[in-house]
């Protein structure tokens, strides 16, 4: 983290493997209304993020609370990201429900090709057979 | 006279290309290449408003890389 008020602006370093891309991408672009924002790699797995006040003086009682806010942002957006990361299965799943509930139920022309005649899956081993059917009598025993 | 330098893999080339594009007006623009960087020289006679229009340039491309799903977005539609 430094401030430097020769060209006005807080730079704040930041280590990629505890904060990554998009959770910076998500924290820099909350402050594109208020600050110009310029990001960099310094080098490999790190991240650099610049912010200058768009109006009026760029003073250190000005831009060190930038920096809590911005790290506290990064800090949410890191930990959305996680969450979003973890939970995307599930994320998907609900959303192509709720797509193909949308597309209604199949129209009668639908109905009317689709072919219920084959079977489902072959049943080698009678598994789906009912027990009624697997295990009555034979007409010719004894 | 403003250098900006892009990272190529934070911001995406078509969104500073647009970025620029879009403020063509407001200062003289040079666009050159560097193995690590999009690199972009805006020149003005005032001061403040090179200071500013540098400023808004940056932003825009950011914000654009942003939208279209980050840097990594190009290589992966490449794939």
């Amino acid at each position: 983290m430094a401030i430097d008020l020769a060209s006005g602006s807080a730079r704040v370093e930041l280590d990629e493997s505890l904060y990554p891309l998009e959770a910076v991408y998500g924290a820099a672009y909350i402050f594109i209304d208020r600050c110009y924002v310029l990001l960099d790699r310094p080098s490999a797995g790190r991240l650099r993020v610049t912010l200058s006040p768009k109006t009026g003086a760029a003073t250190e009682a000005v831009l060190r609370p930038l920096i809590g806010e911005l790290a506290n942002e990064l800090l949410s957006c890191a930990w959305r990201y996680e969450i979003t990361k973890a939970n995307k299965t599930v994320i998907e799943q609900i959303t192509t429900r709720a797509i193909a509930g949308a597309m209604g139920p199949p129209s009668l022309d639908e109905l009317e090709k689709f072919d219920f005649s084959s079977d489902a899956f072959e049943d080698p081993l009678g598994i789906a057979m009912s027990w009624e059917d697997k295990y009555k009598k034979k007409k010719d025993a004894p | 006279m403003t250098v900006l330098r892009f990272h190529r893999s934070l911001y995406l080339g078509t969104a500073v290309d647009e970025a620029v594009k879009g403020f063509a007006t407001f200062a003289e623009f040079e666009l050159s290449e560097e193995p690590e960087h999009w690199v972009v020289k805006l020149t003005h006679a005032d001061v403040d408003r090179e200071r500013r229009v540098a400023g808004e340039l940056g932003n825009w491309a950011l914000g654009l890389s942003v939208q279209k799903g980050g840097a990594g977005s190009e290589a992966k539609a490449r794939a």
